[in-house]
């Protein structure tokens, strides 16, 4: 009696400690920044939105997983995915040669370029008719950029003689173009149209000079990144991106936010 | 995760050329902040509540929020405002450097005026009352007997205050500065190295944390000579 009580109650102990185990689902941690309108934010909520958040919920939903995320200033993700604080990274990061040296990234998933954004009144020359970067007119005016982003890495090659200002977030290099503490930021044009240049705020500032997407420092685009060594989980990402390529829903999230496709065509 | 010793060794050079920068905004706003702090003390231990409040809502204001903050509203705040943007001031508030040492100095004055009110406030009233007996006016009790004792009940705390006010203008690299956490910040973000380049900027600050540790040790000895045998 005693004894097929005991069986009974081992048998019930170990199909408690099984079932939870056959049905878990895998779950990706997944590091953005979470202040980078419209690519990755939080909205009034505190809801988690933005394009790079719907292409890396899309494809976890496609491999069958759930999405957790972590969020962290943009210089410090990198380092948090090495140290295997999470295992992407989706925070519009550009593909670039530098990085691919120390991670591995899916297909490209969305355009990477950068531009410079300045007050109308000071009607800068930084170019040449034929899109050269006019150097002597760097002299003497500070440009503001975000630490550790593809601006930063082309800036050192290029105008490594430039006065360049660090900032954390790109909001508040608005809020310093505005109080005349710089003359000019380097960002992404897509993001300063939306949230600073079609906005009263905005009403006294223009791009300047050309979109630049100079491969070597701008990559062939945004990815999602990824440790080194993860090659049978990378190649899942890279299909499901293709796919949603092909299906039209890359469109779909671009149109959410853009009245353009922000995706690489080709 | 590799760990680059030789890194922490190779990145030294360059985070030693924010020193400049941390020294600088620390004694500037430390000498700035102790004379502020001198006064601020004397309001604050003042019979006359007129003279002792506003010192006390100054001190809980500026202990009772965090430095970051502070530092913010200086930097990031002030420029906000079409009035500062226009006033003579705005070269200067331009400056970060200047924005920092503004904040620094306001929350040196807040804490270091603390440290002085307990010192004087510790000076034991027999030997007050032994030189009033003496015919010492009250200009002479208080340049005599308590500032010596004050400064002397002060030092250890003050040397505290030193400490933790260089590990405070950490917080400059946050609008923009290269002191040796911004430098250390911008190899980070080349590098994705942060244990390396980190360990490096930290034994930076020890070795000037350091220097004023046996600063302060030279100046206890200083002010108890007489206690020496």
């Amino acid at each position: 009696m005693l004894k097929s009580f005991i069986a009974a109650a081992a048998l019930a102990v170990s199909a408690f400690i099984a079932a939870p185990v056959v049905q878990a689902q895998e779950v990706l941690k997944v590091g953005s920044e979470c202040t980078y309108f419209p690519f990755n934010f939080r909205d009034v909520d505190g809801k988690l939105k933005g394009y790079d958040i719907d292409v890396a919920d899309e494809v976890a939903k496609r491999l069958n997983a759930k999405t957790e995320y972590s969020c962290l200033k943009f210089d410090g993700l990198i380092p948090a995915l090495l140290a295997g604080q999470f295992d992407l990274i989706a925070a519009s990061l550009s593909i670039t040669p530098q990085r691919k040296e120390r991670m591995d990234f899916s297909v490209p998933y969305r355009l990477s370029i950068g531009q410079f954004v300045a007050p109308k009144a000071k009607k800068l020359q930084l170019f040449d008719a034929s899109n050269n970067v006019l150097k002597q007119n760097f002299k003497g005016i500070r440009i503001g950029l975000q630490r550790g982003t593809t601006y930063d890495s082309w800036f050192q090659a290029i105008v490594p003689e430039a006065q360049v200002v660090r900032y954390e977030t790109v909001e508040q290099m608005y809020l310093e173009i505005k109080s005349g503490r710089l003359d000019a930021i380097m960002t992404n044009p897509m993001k300063t149209y939306l949230e600073f240049l079609s906005k009263p705020d905005g009403a006294g500032f223009e791009v300047v000079g050309p979109q630049i997407t100079d491969e070597k420092y701008f990559g062939t685009g945004a990815g999602i990144g990824i440790r080194k060594g993860n090659e049978a989980l990378l190649k899942r990402i890279d299909t499901a991106i293709l796919a949603m390529k092909a299906d039209g829903t890359l469109d779909k999230f671009s149109k959410l936010y853009f009245p353009f496709a922000i995706y690489p065509i080709n | 995760m590799s760990f680059d010793v030789a890194l922490i060794l190779q990145s030294l050079p360059q985070i030693l050329e924010g020193v400049g920068l941390t020294v600088q905004l620390h004694l500037i706003s430390l000498a700035a902040g102790t004379l502020l702090a001198v006064g601020l003390a004397l309001l604050r231990i003042s019979p006359n509540p007129a003279l002792s409040w506003p010192a006390l809502v100054y001190i809980y204001v500026f202990r009772g929020t965090p430095m970051l903050v502070q530092v913010a509203i200086v930097y990031y705040g002030l420029a906000q405002f079409e009035m500062v943007r226009n006033s003579p001031l705005w070269p200067t508030l331009r400056e970060p450097f200047w924005c920092a040492i503004i904040a620094f100095t306001l929350n040196v004055t807040a804490y270091t005026a603390e440290i002085l009110r307990g010192g004087i406030q510790g000076v034991d009233r027999g030997l007050l009352e032994a030189g009033k007996s003496l015919g010492l006016s009250a200009w002479h009790r208080f340049t005599r007997i308590t500032i010596p004792i004050a400064m002397r009940l002060s030092i250890p705390a003050y040397g505290n205050e030193m400490i933790s006010l260089l590990k405070g203008t950490a917080l400059a690299s946050m609008i923009t500065m290269y002191d040796v956490t911004g430098v250390a910040r911008t190899i980070v973000s080349r590098t994705f190295a942060p244990y390396e380049i980190f360990i490096s900027a930290a034994l930076v600050y020890l070795a000037l944390t350091w220097v004023i540790q046996q600063g302060v040790k030279f100046a206890e000895r200083y002010f108890n000579r007489h206690l020496r045998k």
